[in-house]
């Protein structure tokens, strides 16, 4: 269990690795650094101050030699300053990703209860109108596009209604943007959960618990509900990490001031040292979570051994 | 003449009577029944306390169907089933459930039955909480009990089912099956999924136990050894109706229905000079469908003695003698299967 833990742990620690070089390369073929941005509307300043201000921040080296500095500097745990406004880029991440983590988690949590109690009342109810409504709602959940559905909640519940507030990050606001991304994969988690547990009620072991004696709701609750779960869990696990992906789309809509909304900012400046530090954050969050979920398969599936 | 009346009742565990099972065929958007599956179609026969009742037949023939019908764990069409006095065909929900305390299963597929996620003291204790026949320090005793039962290590408990060989697994199902203290157990071909040096294992460990619990088995296969071995008296069945029903010698030394007879002469002899003079009867054509099963006699398409009576009118199932039951035209008053009675 602890060598597994262990080479787990490297194996994320290299894919991390892998992601700050792809990062490097990706941004630097995007056209535009940032002092040209910065400086574009500006007519006072020479090409020579450009230079020199490229020649201060290290731009005018060849990509590898940014790339061993950057990561020297990293291991040090300085991610550096923000080029524009020269403020700690960690301080900077580390404020917002609360705001992140707190709405990718209400959201799993609207996707589980939404996702999972459909899923399985439609599978119990297969083929009758329970099930087909159910299935349809899913099918139209997962063809809206998020920002479309964020936009009509905003005009339904915020202006017309006015119960909750069209944009901000606080508690109150929470309500809107996580619904936006719950229900979204909650349509998805349903059709999973659905066949999943169509999957386990038709295994012969319910049968045997029906002819032991037990209770309908205890056949249900306990042995087709915990096997119908494993790959559900998998995919809710998947589903964090891209709900803290789809955040940034969300995060736009409502103006919530989480690390996604910092990252379109920061890339539509080419602030490259913000770009890295959100991927380098990301991409840990995403390992982190990758290895709990792992932890919490063995936990539900007793087959399931690490050794 | 009250007193033999009683005694027969109380000799008889489990009452069957014209117990029939049909799954419609639903067609097109609008699901409308076009048809039916008649996995079961009209038995009747009684099991007394304490025997071992071998139903055998070839595959598909409803065999499974109708163990599962009489625990209700199937719904039946039409019939009815008496465990004693209860009719159990009229009860449902928690009553029903609290039968199920006396009677149990123990099922084909020893790897499938068994839920992957549950030890072995889980599963087997399982039965005991949900009746609160047991709990805490005296459950575990009832389930490392059970195990030694089954002759299996009481070290097992903590294990899970994927850990164990299919014998093993049967054994474990057996265990649970007995965890209730059941009166009449349905072993639905608990043999069928295991190799043949297990198979023997399996088979004693349920006569053993039949002997020291006093149970009553219905017992399923199709392998017609294994029942002669195991059985008191044997049904032989074909396409949802029982052919033949006997005590075990009477079938095997004189089966009347020539679908028994068929099947018998496939028994290879365990003695090469008797074996090569063995006349088997080989039947024709393939098993017809339940669907639409044929007029009359079902076995006529493909009986080798099919007079035309048995093309139209159906034969009555009746007893020809010290309880020896058959289906078949040709067979006479006596008891005597005579191919000459159609001329």
């Amino acid at each position: 269990m602890t060598r597994y833990f262990i080479k787990r742990l490297l194996g994320g620690l290299f894919t991390i690795w892998i992601t700050t070089i792809a990062v490097t390369l990706l941004i630097h073929l995007v056209p535009g650094d940032p002092v040209q941005i910065m400086y574009a509307q500006s007519q006072s300043t020479t090409p020579e101050q450009i230079e020199q201000i490229r020649r201060n921040l290290g731009l005018d080296r060849p990509i590898y030699e940014q790339y061993i500095m950057y990561m020297g500097r990293v291991l040090q745990g300085d991610f550096g300053t923000t080029i524009r406004g020269n403020q700690p880029v960690l301080d900077l991440l580390l404020v917002r990703l609360p705001n992140t983590l707190l709405l990718a988690v209400t959201s799993l949590i609207i996707t589980m209860v939404v996702g999972v109690t459909a899923g399985f009342f439609a599978a119990y109810k297969r083929g009758t109108w329970i099930d087909t409504t159910l299935m349809t709602g899913a099918i139209v959940g997962i063809s809206v596009p998020s920002f479309w559905l964020g936009l009509m909640l905003i005009s339904i519940f915020s202006v017309r209604l006015g119960w909750f507030p069209v944009s901000g990050t606080n508690l109150n606001n929470l309500v809107l943007p996580a619904l936006t991304l719950g229900l979204a994969n909650a349509a998805s988690v349903s059709r999973l959960t659905r066949s999943s547990m169509l999957d386990v009620l038709s295994q012969d072991y319910m049968r045997t618990a029906r002819a032991k004696g037990l209770a309908e709701t205890l056949v249900l609750s306990r042995h087709a509900f915990r096997n119908g779960m494993i790959n559900v869990v998998n995919m809710l696990g998947l589903q964090f990490t891209y709900m803290m992906g789809g955040a940034i789309v969300v995060e736009n809509v409502f103006a919530w001031n989480g690390i996604g909304r910092l990252a379109i900012q920061s890339i539509f400046q080419r602030d490259y040292p913000t770009i890295q530090g959100f991927i380098l954050i990301f991409a840990t969050v995403v390992v982190i979570v990758s290895i709990v979920l792992d932890l919490l398969y063995a936990w539900i599936d007793p087959r399931i051994t690490y050794n | 003449m009250v007193q033999p009346q009683t005694q027969q009742r109380n000799d008889t565990l489990l009452r069957v009577r014209d117990l029939k099972v049909h799954f419609p065929i639903l067609r097109g958007l609008l699901q409308r029944q076009v048809g039916a599956v008649k996995a079961v179609d009209g038995l009747s026969f009684d099991i007394k306390r304490g025997e071992t009742l071998g139903l055998v037949g070839e595959s598909g023939c409803g065999k499974s169907t109708t163990g599962r019908a009489i625990l209700q764990i199937e719904q039946p069409s039409a019939g009815q089933v008496y465990f004693e006095e209860t009719e159990l065909t009229a009860l449902s929900g928690e009553p029903l459930r609290q039968m199920r305390r006396r009677m149990q299963m123990v099922f084909q597929d020893p790897y499938a039955s068994l839920n992957p996620r549950m030890t072995i003291g889980d599963v087997i204790s399982e039965p005991l909480e949900i009746f609160g026949l047991a709990a805490g320090r005296e459950k575990q005793a009832r389930v490392q009990y059970l195990l030694a039962v089954v002759g299996l290590s009481p070290e097992f408990t903590y294990r899970y089912p994927h850990e164990f060989s299919g014998g093993q697994r049967q054994r474990v199902a057996i265990a649970r099956a007995l965890a209730v203290n059941p009166d009449f157990l349905v072993c639905d071909e608990p043999i069928a999924a295991l190799d043949v040096s297990v198979q023997a294992q399996v088979i004693n460990l349920v006569q053993s136990l039949q002997r020291e619990l006093g149970l009553t088995y219905l017992f399923i296969a199709h392998d017609l050894s294994v029942v002669r071995h195991i059985s008191d008296r044997i049904a032989v069945m074909y396409l949802g109706k029982i052919v033949e029903l006997a005590d075990r010698v009477s079938l095997y030394e004189n089966p009347l229905h020539p679908y028994t007879q068929a099947l018998l002469s496939a028994i290879p002899i365990p003695d090469p000079t008797v074996e090569a003079k063995r006349q088997r009867i080989v039947l024709e054509g393939d098993v017809p469908s339940p669907t639409n099963p044929p007029s009359g006699c079902r076995f006529h398409t493909r009986c080798p003695w099919a007079i035309e009576r048995c093309h139209q009118i159906e034969p009555e199932f009746r007893d020809v003698g010290d309880g020896h039951y058959v289906a078949c035209h040709l067979v006479d008053a006596l008891g005597k299967f005579d191919p000459a009675l159609g001329d």
